[in-house]
């Protein structure tokens, strides 16, 4: 599904990724891990797509087609979805006419037909079942306001919604307390399927206790360093980053 | 008639302007007679406003020198009919609405139907029958000439709204006065001037428009007076929608009693030239004014805002809030001044100016002002000119809506702020409506 080869990637003028390479293929998680300023939140925001991230060299592939030359929201119609660590806040955007936008606007790049009003709130009231969302943060201005635990169910609520092959979910745990994360990962777990894939950046072993990858990926100095099942996460734990990026670090 | 003749020849003269309307009010309604005569004596030693000036420096009339603005003369236009402005109206129910074409009032346009208790509606000019003693009294008695038009508006008033909302009445429809352009043969200038009274205890909301059919040249020169007594409370909603070829200035000049209330939103979207000259005066204690204004700015638009908020006394509230969305070579102008008295101790007042630039060609000139001559007062001010947001145009284009509709609803969203503080359903709908078709071209 996804085919990353050699990827190498600068923010300005500073090269941050350097030579990545990884495959996805369908319905697999796959955890990305590292210490800070490895390189983790650049791959998520160079797969969606984001301005000032300039790809110098290497390819990335998906579902047979270079991403590299498209924009962000063609992206996201083929079926990319980004949830970002730190939420954007959209002062007087409404939420459901942004969720309603965003989703009829993805319907139609692909040649869908756009639901309408009606077709659109039934089914978002079926998808925030899936992450336990209050009602009323519908009628909120996007992420305003929100706590921390709220905009990142609103991340996830878009993936329900958005239903996207590929999900790259960017330190969804970050700042996340228990009962949060469960309810977020439930909501993950629920949309794993067969053809759906889902990238996991995070620094903390505990979000892959709540969702269980089928690979993990240790990124240091802007290269997958180390690949292995879920059990090396579990050594990631108990030795930290240092024995694999030969530099010591108080995780 | 030879148009094109008179748009080569000398622009306008506003002296001659006055002579040739003054010929024609002679006879007219004499209770004008005070307020034109003082108009037209202040007039006499007043200049054009020029750069030199600080309140006009960014905003210059020069459209005067372009364009001869004739004095429109017949006030009827009775070939108008409500079909032919159907697009204009709000969807409301009961409302009350009082029609101006050309700065005159439109009877058969007009919908008086309902009977309001408290509310008494005349017009300047007479049409609605006589205008009350309590109307008369206040007529021209809170103006100032701040500049040579508010002095011509007075000098030629011949029509315009006269509400007197009376003593403890609460009218809960709201009464709308819709002034309506239509293109003569040649530009015309109107003067119309409102009169809103509401005695003590008093509440209503007031909607007031502007728009025009079609594209026609022409300058609307508005002056409107409120005077609110104790404990009265107005909700007043402007939209100003004239046409890309208009010239609008409009004084707004509003005087509080102790324990008012005064909540002013207006739209000021339409226009090649707009400017509004808005005064807040702070009689009585307790008192309390909120403004909230959205200016767009298209290519080649000027849109001005100046405020003048004056705490004269203690225990006052204001809290002025004006956003400006700016196109291509779209202009703003926002001058917010606030003044302190010396003796208004206890004064909490807060302005802010948030612009949105489209454009690197556009040009925002804002100046807040406070001048505080108390010691115990709260007051703050801030000013922004910014871009759109990059993390919010990426945040919603990662969603997939693409570059421009992203634009566009973050723009909607700016604006939603001020649309938010609107009361009228409908007058909210239309101004979104009016937005989202400007962007459209727009972005």
């Amino acid at each position: 599904m996804l085919t990353i080869k050699n990827l190498k990637a600068q923010v300005e003028g500073k090269e941050i990724l350097q030579g990545l390479n990884l495959e996805v293929g369908p319905g697999e998680v796959h955890a990305v891990m590292g210490p800070n300023g490895s390189g983790k939140s650049t791959l998520a925001h160079v797969l969606a797509g984001r301005d000032g991230y300039q790809v110098t060299d290497g390819e990335v592939i998906f579902d047979g087609e270079s991403l590299i030359e498209l924009e962000p929201e063609e992206r996201a119609a083929r079926g990319i979805y980004l949830a970002f660590q730190y939420p954007v806040e959209l002062p007087g955007v409404n939420n459901t006419h942004f969720l309603k936008e965003a989703l009829n606007a993805q319907r139609k790049a692909r040649g869908e037909a756009e639901l309408d009003s009606v077709a659109f709130l039934k089914l978002i009231r079926e998808k925030m079942k899936l992450v336990s969302m209050q009602p009323e943060l519908l009628k909120r201005q996007v992420n305003v306001g929100f706590s921390g635990g709220e905009k990142k169910r609103n991340e996830i609520l878009q993936m329900a919604l958005f239903e996207p092959r590929l999900s790259i979910l960017d330190e969804t745990d970050s700042g996340l307390d228990i009962d949060a994360l469960r309810t977020v990962s439930n909501g993950v777990n629920a949309l794993r399927s067969p053809d759906r894939s889902v990238i996991l950046v995070t620094h903390y072993q505990r979000l892959l206790d709540y969702i269980e990858p089928d690979y993990v990926h240790v990124l240091a100095g802007g290269r997958i360093v180390r690949s292995g099942d879920k059990t090396l996460a579990k050594e990631l734990e108990h030795k930290g980053y240092g024995w694999l990026t030969g530099k010591d670090e108080a995780a | 008639m030879n148009t094109a003749e008179n748009s080569v020849t000398a622009g306008t003269d506003l002296q001659q302007l006055l002579q040739i309307g003054q010929r024609r009010l002679s006879g007219g309604v004499g209770w004008l007679a005070d307020a034109r005569r003082r108009g037209a004596e202040q007039l006499a030693s007043m200049q054009l406003p020029d750069r030199k000036q600080e309140a006009w420096r960014y905003t210059p009339v020069s459209f005067l020198d372009q364009t001869r603005y004739e004095a429109i003369v017949d006030g009827r236009f009775e070939a108008l009919r409500l079909d032919d402005i159907e697009d204009l109206l709000l969807e409301q129910r009961d409302a009350v609405r009082l029609v101006f074409v050309n700065g005159y009032f439109a009877p058969a346009l007009s919908s008086l139907a309902s009977d309001h208790a408290g509310v008494t509606l005349t017009t300047l000019s007479g049409a609605l029958g006589d205008v009350p003693a309590q109307i008369r009294a206040r007529l021209d008695r809170i103006a100032e000439y701040r500049h040579v038009f508010a002095a011509l508006n007075s000098a030629l008033m011949s029509d315009g709204a006269c509400i007197l909302v009376s003593s403890g009445a609460q009218v809960q429809v709201p009464i709308e006065v819709l002034h309506v352009s239509v293109g003569l043969e040649e530009p015309g200038i109107s003067h119309p001037r409102h009169l809103v009274v509401l005695e003590d205890g008093a509440s209503a909301r007031l909607i007031e428009r502007y728009c025009s059919l079609g594209d026609a040249v022409y300058f609307n020169n508005a002056m409107v007076e409120v005077e609110l007594g104790a404990g009265s409370e107005l909700v007043h909603e402007r939209l100003q929608e004239e046409s890309g070829n208009a010239q609008h200035l409009s004084d707004l000049q509003v005087r509080l009693d102790e324990r008012s209330r005064y909540r002013l939103v207006q739209a000021t979207l339409g226009g090649a030239w707009s400017r509004s000259d808005i005064r807040i005066v702070f009689e009585g204690e307790g008192a309390e004014a909120e403004l909230d204004g959205l200016m767009l700015a298209h290519d080649k638009q000027l849109n001005d805002v100046h405020l003048d908020v004056r705490h004269n006394v203690p225990n006052c509230t204001s809290r002025e809030s004006f956003r400006g969305i700016l196109d291509g070579k779209g202009r703003v102008v926002f001058d917010g001044r606030i003044v302190v008295e010396r003796d208004a101790q206890q004064t909490d007042a807060m302005l802010s100016n948030h612009n949105l630039m489209l454009s690197r060609s556009a040009e925002v000139d804002t100046k807040p002002q406070l001048e505080i001559y108390a010691d115990d007062v709260k007051c703050s001010h801030g000013t922004t000119v910014g871009e759109l947001d990059h993390d919010m145009l990426f945040y919603l284009r990662s969603r997939g809506v693409p570059e421009a509709q992203a634009k566009r609803m973050l723009c909607e969203g700016f604006a939603q702020e001020v649309l938010d503080r609107m009361e009228s359903p409908a007058l909210r709908d239309r101004v979104g409506r009016h937005l989202a078709s400007r962007l459209t071209t727009t972005v």
